[in-house]
């Protein structure tokens, strides 16, 4: 039992990709998955990385700016951070992945995948952003207190608790400082989208599940999730009932399993 | 010592919306009432310069009851012909918050050609929550602003025309037409909140340095950082590069006084400066070094400051005229300020009017040792 949840700590490394430090999560043996994490979600190994680890090679990568990698300078674009991830792989020598990514993190893998769908085994997108979907604005988190925030993102408000800072230090309080600004710096205008990334999603030739929460506030599935499913070929929807805006937060096992699921029948 | 006439042009009101900026609907503005005041408020300028303060200010702020100048150039065109000496000066022009800073460079120029050389010309980032109200990407705002500077400055300097290959701004032909009067160009202050790198940005090219609405320990600390920023340039600062803006109350006795400040003052602070707190803080607008300088001893809030805390710190001025001159002793002699930009407000116009004048007779006239002394020789520019 100790021995089996030592397996299951995940290990650390402080990588240099291309020149810019990668603080990298790793755990779990099978075909190899990247797990991109939204923001706020930099470095936390939950229970979804451990069901995930259960079947995968995770590896788990914060992006520069977000919890253990600091801020990269030359990240101006969403479109560097993709690049990056792909220099990522490179420096991991890894030809092919299955790439998971979750809000945030799911906008930089539809822009990798309209860039390089070669490069990865499956594409799962939970409640990503990215995209303009017409009669939808998303509502501006940077405006937001934080009650506001957890109203808008979890659909579940307990769920929130595991991405709460661990206390108020200047150090803690900094960091977050430091994630927002990583995270405004691609994102502020146009807010949570790319203008040049929908037209390009039928260029994703890399079999697509899309996760979505029933009861998404920030993307919801009805027009975001149905923008998603019409534009990216061939893409399979699965909706979870009991979740707002992080699925993988607030019904993990049921996300990691319909993404094994959906990973073990590929041909 | 200078004295400048500062205006908010507030629209002065009571409410309980969580914040008096960017999200403040702008139903509560009745344009009739804002027709009042504006002509009672540039009237008060006007009085200002009759009664022989040195310059009259204007500012730029969005969205919001507490100042209702989204474009100062536009107050200051008004002021520029309905006046005849005093300076004018624009503190300032949001740099980063155009999307084309040309047209400071031209507006600008236009107000310092049609004012015979008076008016000075004020850099600001703008303030956090205008990044709120414009759109600008704030983690591009200190990288913006020093472009827009270059850009606005060497559109004053260099004869036209010549390309311009900014991050944020290009042009292949700059060439602005008119060319400001003043030469090399208008004096250039630098309003800010007292980060370092605008202390040293500012100290490098003797761009006087305004602090507003700040505790008078910071501003003596700052002061310092700036003069020894001057020293380390190779110059010592002038007292006219130091400048402070501080509102002013002065009545009969100091408990008038007292009350009209706890009354009128403080409004600026709890409502006007009321903000729902992500509007103070948005991301990448300060550095993580000024983020943790203010972590670590973090202000009050404007909007939680009490009268007592203001009149200890030294947010505010006010007394019978003897109290104020002595009070100004501090800026003037321990600060070493060489202006003071401050409004006023007696709680209606004609009471502002009396309060102006009353300060022009008995205080002014007491820090008078440099009427001759033109503050805008040598620097600025």
């Amino acid at each position: 039992m100790a021995a089996e949840r030592r397996a299951q700590e995940p290990r650390l490394e402080n990588l240099a990709v291309r020149g810019t430090p990668v603080h990298l999560l790793s755990g779990g043996a099978g075909p190899d998955l990247l797990f991109l994490h939204g923001a706020g979600g930099a470095g936390r190994w939950l229970e979804f990385q451990t069901a995930l680890a259960g079947r995968f090679s995770v590896r788990f990568p914060s992006h520069p700016g977000h919890g253990g990698s600091p801020a990269a300078g030359w990240i101006e674009h969403i479109s560097d951070l993709a690049f990056h991830y792909l220099d990522l792989l490179d420096t991991l020598r890894l030809e092919r992945v299955h790439l998971v990514g979750a809000s945030f993190g799911g906008w930089i893998g539809a822009e990798i995948a309209v860039m390089a769908s070669h490069r990865l085994a499956s594409l799962t997108l939970i409640d990503p952003v990215g995209i303009k979907v017409d009669g939808w604005i998303y509502p501006f988190l940077f405006g937001m207190d934080v009650p506001e925030i957890v109203q808008t993102v979890f659909h579940n408000p307990m769920a929130a608790l595991a991405l709460a800072p661990p206390d108020a230090s200047p150090e803690t309080m900094a960091l977050q400082y430091r994630q927002g600004t990583a995270l405004a710096r691609v994102s502020w205008n146009p807010y949570l989208y790319d203008p040049l990334l929908r037209r390009r999603l039928a260029r994703i030739t890399t079999p697509t599940l899309l996760c979505w929460g029933a009861h998404d506030r920030l993307a919801p599935l009805e027009p975001c999730g149905q923008a998603w499913a019409k534009d990216v070929p061939g893409a399979r929807l699965r909706v979870f009932a009991e979740s707002g805006h992080v699925p993988h937060l607030e019904e993990p096992a049921a996300v990691a399993d319909a993404i094994v699921e959906f990973c073990g029948g590929l041909p | 010592m200078k004295f400048y006439y500062f205006h908010l042009m507030p629209y002065v009101m009571d409410h309980d919306e969580p914040s008096s900026w960017v999200t403040l609907s702008n139903r509560h503005y009745d344009p009739k009432v804002g027709q009042r005041l504006y002509h009672e408020y540039l009237d008060q300028l006007e009085y200002a310069e009759h009664l022989g303060w040195d310059g009259l200010c204007v500012n730029e702020h969005h969205q919001n009851c507490y100042g209702t100048m989204p474009s100062p150039n536009v107050m200051a065109a008004m002021l520029v012909r309905r006046t005849t000496r005093a300076k004018i000066a624009i503190l300032g022009n949001g740099l980063p918050l155009r999307e084309n800073p040309l047209r400071i460079a031209e507006e600008v120029a236009m107000l310092d050609v049609a004012s015979g050389g008076r008016v000075i010309s004020g850099f600001v980032r703008g303030i956090s929550a205008e990044y709120f109200s414009t759109g600008v990407n704030p983690t591009h705002s200190r990288d913006r602003f020093y472009e827009a500077a270059d850009l606005i400055l060497r559109a004053w300097t260099e004869p036209g025309p010549f390309a311009f290959d900014g991050r944020f701004y290009r042009y292949h032909y700059v060439n602005p037409w008119p060319r400001p009067l003043q030469q090399p160009h208008p004096p250039v202050w630098c309003p800010s909140q007292g980060s370092s790198e605008t202390v040293e940005w500012a100290a490098k090219r003797r761009f006087p340095y305004l602090m507003v609405f700040t505790p008078i320990t910071r501003i003596a600390q700052i002061y310092g950082e700036y003069r020894e920023a001057c020293e380390r340039n190779g110059y010592t600062a002038s007292p006219y590069q130091l400048t402070v803006n501080v509102p002013i109350v002065v009545a009969e006795n100091d408990a008038k006084a007292r009350e009209i400040a706890e009354k009128h003052v403080m409004w600026v602070f709890n409502t006007g400066l009321r903000m729902h707190p992500p509007f103070w803080r948005p991301p990448g607008y300060m550095t993580e070094a000024s983020v943790r300088r203010m972590l670590e001893n973090p202000p009050p809030l404007p909007s939680e400051l009490t009268f007592a805390q203001a009149d200890a710190q030294g947010y505010i001025i006010y007394g019978s005229p003897a109290t104020v001159r002595d009070k100004l002793r501090v800026f003037s002699d321990e600060l070493r300020a060489g202006i003071v930009c401050s409004g006023m407000n007696g709680g209606s116009h004609e009471a502002t009017l009396e309060m102006m004048q009353m300060f022009a007779e008995e205080v002014m006239p007491h820090f008078r040792d440099d009427a001759d002394v033109d503050e805008t020789a040598g620097v600025g520019r």
